[in-house]
């Protein structure tokens, strides 16, 4: 504890926050943005089985998840004050085709669990 | 008053650095497969790498062994190019899991739309993507003809996300030199923020190739260049922290020269060691993680980077300078290790040295003369 705030005295009287913000020469720059995690089972409503090869999407950053077998996502996005979620069937085929659906996390959290059923077509 | 302090608690703060020795920034060479052939490559990669890719798990097992990791601790996969892996994003959750952030360093070949969404669902915080040049020089450098075509449209993508802290390198060579204006001006037509500008280091691939160096006139030529991009705030413009610069040191970066190799900077490398950052002599590994507990060679080990008084030899033995630059950038001592491979504060003060004119035959062609700190200057105001 004691010496967290010794080094940041002598950080900040040198040359302030940037000294403990760096990045190896060839590396990449640090990744300091607050985001969180939106997770959950996407289900058929026809058969309640889990449905795979769904595209789980944040249409505003562009950041996308395929649900697996277990019909199970997991997807990082912004911390934003509400985050739109796109659930999207992109193999038709597999599963039977379902209906794409929008949905709004309206209260962000660092964790959000979401599931969903999607109606067949 | 203030500013006199501030040297000496620079001191001060990495002698306490030192001391603690925080693992803040974890290299993963997670391959050394590349799906080019660049010149310049310090790893000296290829498409048939002799090493398999280190398995997830393997890595995992290492990361787990960090007590209680620091609150910024990043894992920063590089290779090779990492995005060969197609198991990236699962990396990239998995470490998510474990409360620690991630990024990522790649050539930008294989980054399309698809991924760019798949990686950031993934947990994929920051970004690095090099350019070296315009079209020409840069697939030059690469040896791919398709390079620059590809690689701007993976800036452009990376650039338009909110979400991805990233920035653009360039190692800056005799035939790209002459182009980083409009470099700059490409950069921020790709609507990027960040732009960190590098020089190539005599190993590896590069060490072959004697017009990847600059010549001390064109490197204080660079560092005008820097200083005087850094007074517009359109595009960051820096120094990467690969050596100590003397006069320029608070014109070209946000914060003194501080080589953090093994100080705040470690590495698992493709074989399983335990080193700093992939580019220094892997004579310098510290353990192995097929035989070590990673981080109980984090804490114990690191000898040669936490006490670098062994570098007072060769041109730094009786360098007045050493005391702030401290035997420059880890990486620049391989081979015997008995002289620094670059000094880059003394090539700033060899400048009137250098011969003025220079002949190279590149694939560029001949590049007549080379630019001294006025014509960067000019160029970059023009």
């Amino acid at each position: 504890m004691t010496r967290g705030w010794i080094r940041k005295l002598i950080g900040g009287l040198s040359f302030g926050s940037a000294l403990f913000i760096f990045q190896a020469c060839y590396g990449t720059p640090q990744d300091l943005q607050f985001d969180m995690l939106v997770e959950g089972t996407v289900k058929s409503s026809a058969t309640g089985l889990p449905v795979k090869g769904i595209k789980v999407s944040v249409p505003e950053t562009g950041s996308s998840h395929i649900t697996g077998e277990d019909g199970k996502y997991g997807l990082w996005t912004m911390f934003t004050d509400s985050t739109r979620i796109s659930f999207e069937d992109t193999d038709l085929t597999t599963d039977g085709a379902f209906l794409k659906k929008d949905t709004l996390i309206a209260i962000p959290q660092e964790r959000v669990q979401l599931n969903v059923m999607l109606t067949p077509k | 008053m203030f500013k006199a302090l501030r040297k000496p608690a620079f001191r001060l703060f990495r002698e306490s650095e030192t001391h603690l020795h925080e693992l803040n920034y974890l290299f993963w060479e997670c391959t050394t497969r590349c799906n080019l052939h660049c010149r310049h490559c310090g790893s000296d990669c290829s498409q048939d790498s002799a090493f398999p890719d280190m398995p997830l798990e393997d890595f995992l097992a290492a990361l787990d062994t960090i007590e209680k990791p620091a609150k910024n601790l990043t894992v920063v996969l590089t290779g090779g190019e990492p995005l060969l892996r197609k198991d990236l994003e699962k990396c990239g959750l998995e470490i998510r899991k474990r409360g620690l952030r991630w990024s990522m360093v790649t050539n930008g070949h294989l980054y399309d739309g698809e991924r760019h969404g798949s990686l950031l669902g993934a947990g994929l915080g920051a970004l690095t993507i090099s350019l070296d040049g315009l079209s020409g020089s840069h697939n030059w450098l690469r040896q791919s003809s398709a390079s620059y075509d590809r690689v701007t449209m993976a800036i452009a993508l990376a650039a338009a996300s909110p979400r991805l802290n990233f920035d653009v390198v360039t190692c800056v060579n005799q035939n790209n030199i002459h182009e980083l204006p409009q470099i700059r001006e490409t950069l921020m037509n790709l609507g990027v923020k960040a732009w960190r500008l590098f020089t190539i280091i005599p190993i590896g691939r590069a060490k072959d190739i004697p017009e990847l160096r600059l010549t001390d006139a064109q490197f204080t030529g660079l560092m005008e260049f820097i200083a005087e991009a850094r007074k517009s705030e359109e595009l960051k413009v820096s120094f990467s922290c690969e050596g100590y610069v003397g006069p320029y040191e608070s014109l070209v970066r946000d914060t003194p020269f501080f080589c953090r190799a093994g100080i705040n900077i470690g590495s698992i490398l493709i074989d399983g060691s335990i080193s700093a950052c992939p580019n220094i002599d892997r004579s310098f590994a510290q353990g192995n993680i097929y035989r070590d507990n990673f981080y109980k060679v984090w804490q114990l080990r690191f000898e040669p980077f936490r006490n670098r008084h062994w570098m007072r030899r060769g041109q730094c033995a009786g360098c007045s300078e050493f005391k702030d630059c401290r035997g420059n950038g880890f990486h620049n001592w391989h081979g015997d290790k008995q002289n620094v491979l670059v000094c880059h504060s003394r090539l700033t003060s060899n400048r009137q040295e250098t011969p003025r004119e220079i002949k190279l035959s590149g694939a560029l062609g001949v590049i007549p003369t080379p630019p001294d700190r006025s014509t960067m200057r000019s160029l970059l105001t023009r």
